[in-house]
């Protein structure tokens, strides 16, 4: 019978929400892959500055976009494009938009050899790349920016067949890192990780610069919170902390 | 490590048992006992979350439980919030996933059952319903036991039905599982590793007592 009474006992204690006491001040904030590293900082320091909690959740702009629109309880969307919060915009999702982050497509390998042709085409058409990592260009902008520099430098049918697509620009990292493929397609941001430094990359200066917006949701339950977010990631020591992280 | 995340699966997995066990004996006791027309298709839809990938599962549920779809439109007319990346949501997607497992033991269980004790009581004047909880549940304790324990770890393990009907919500909907997933993206191996360290011994520990039980029901 004791035990009994401890399974139970044990069992109502899980099952009370431990975590909902200081649901005020928190704010979720729904973060596109390339912005992981970024955010983190941004967001301790801000949590340290203003006492309001902040929850990331990260995955690529297309299903984070997917997502608000089918109701997702996030406060702030902080997009890879200007695109999707525009969209949010039209659709009545939100009020107004806001210019956080312009990013850039690079080609990343983990092998250093790589980095030995003149331009990025040419180290892409060596035999020795099999696999090339792309985030998926439907959901994720920097896999649209690298797959238009494909398609203006003529590659994009010839390598068709090399391409491995990653759910997002973190998982094309993650691949690209792991030396699961040869090369991959990234963000500038990827080269700041501990991770990113090992490799070595190249520009792309076909790619089109990644204009990154963000938006705070209608829905939101702390607006108050989510204003503050958003004017602390306009302001000047957050610059200084995207600077670092590759973003300008 | 991710507490928060372990915390969640192990809430989701205890809810999910709790509630299937409830909704599942009826199930099991029509499907044991009771003969009706049509009785092999009701059986094959209710195993049909076995036979399917999550993500057949998780594609229903975001029409059925999004702002648009008609459940998912009663409860945000009923509560003003959505239905979807919530921790109920994921509770409807765990138990429509795991529905299988909690009805299959629990019927062999009930179709173990010698019929002369049934009949016993029904000759010394016991009703269907006080035959079913006096004799039916106490005689196939074991098998409503593993029942649970399949369910339960069944829930622990899910993982693209909660991806792609819960999002990733910390505290809410981001389930150890894709907590993993997440650190693995993103390349935090310590972080994936003593989070995916943590399931072995708890589904090792399970499966073990599924085993056990299976060997005290079939005596």
């Amino acid at each position: 019978m004791k035990n009994k009474r401890l399974v139970l006992a044990f069992i109502l204690i899980t099952l009370m929400n431990p975590f909902s006491a200081a649901a005020q001040e928190r704010i979720s904030v729904a973060v596109a892959a390339n912005f992981i590293s970024a955010f983190k900082e941004i967001a301790a320091d801000f949590e340290k500055k203003t006492g309001v909690k902040v929850e990331g959740t990260f995955s690529s702009t297309g299903n984070l976009y997917s997502q608000i629109k089918n109701g997702a309880p996030y406060d702030v969307f902080l997009s890879a494009d200007e695109q999707r919060p525009e969209l949010l915009q039209k659709e009545g999702f939100t009020e107004g938009t806001f210019i956080y982050a312009r990013g850039q497509t690079i080609l990343w390998s983990a092998n250093e050899d790589f980095c030995k042709a003149s331009t990025w085409k040419d180290a892409l058409k060596n035999d020795k790349i099999k696999k090339i990592a792309i985030a998926n260009p439907l959901t994720a902008p920097y896999g649209a920016s690298a797959k238009a520099a494909l398609q203006n430098a003529g590659l994009w049918e010839e390598l068709q067949s090399k391409l491995i697509n990653g759910q997002d620009i973190a998982q094309a990292f993650q691949y690209a890192s792991t030396r699961a493929v040869d090369a991959g397609f990234c963000a500038l941001s990827a080269t700041s990780s501990p991770h990113g430094k090992v490799g070595c990359f190249y520009y792309i200066p076909e790619a089109p610069a990644i204009v990154q917006a963000g938006c705070i949701l209608k829905r939101t339950k702390n607006k108050i919170g989510a204003e503050l977010f958003m004017h602390y990631m306009m302001s000047d020591p957050t610059a200084l902390v995207k600077k670092k992280h590759g973003y300008r | 490590m991710d507490y928060l995340a372990l915390y969640v699966t192990i809430k989701l997995a205890l809810v999910t048992t709790v509630v299937l066990m409830v909704i599942a004996a009826p199930i099991a006791y029509l499907l044991a006992y009771k003969h009706f027309p049509g009785k092999s298709f009701v059986e094959a839809l209710i195993y049909l979350p076995m036979a399917l990938p999550p993500t057949v599962i998780g594609f229903y549920l975001i029409l059925l439980m999004g702002p648009r779809g008609w459940v998912g439109g009663i409860w945000e007319s009923l509560t003003g919030e959505s239905l979807l990346f919530t921790f109920l949501g994921i509770t409807i997607a765990s138990v429509i996933y795991s529905i299988p497992f909690a009805v299959q033991p629990m019927k062999s269980a009930f179709v173990k059952i010698d019929r002369r004790l049934l009949d016993a009581a029904y000759i010394l004047g016991l009703s269907k319903r006080a035959a079913f909880l006096r004799v039916i549940i106490p005689n196939s304790v074991s098998g409503i036991a593993a029942s649970a324990v399949l369910v339960f770890l069944h829930s622990i393990g899910a993982f693209g039905v909660l991806l792609m009907v819960g999002g990733s919500i910390p505290g809410q909907t981001k389930v150890a599982s894709i907590a993993i997933y997440e650190a693995v993206e993103m390349m935090d191996y310590s972080a994936a590793g003593f989070l995916a360290l943590s399931f072995i011994p708890i589904s090792y520990a399970f499966l073990l007592l599924v085993n056990r039980l299976n060997e005290d029901s079939s005596i």
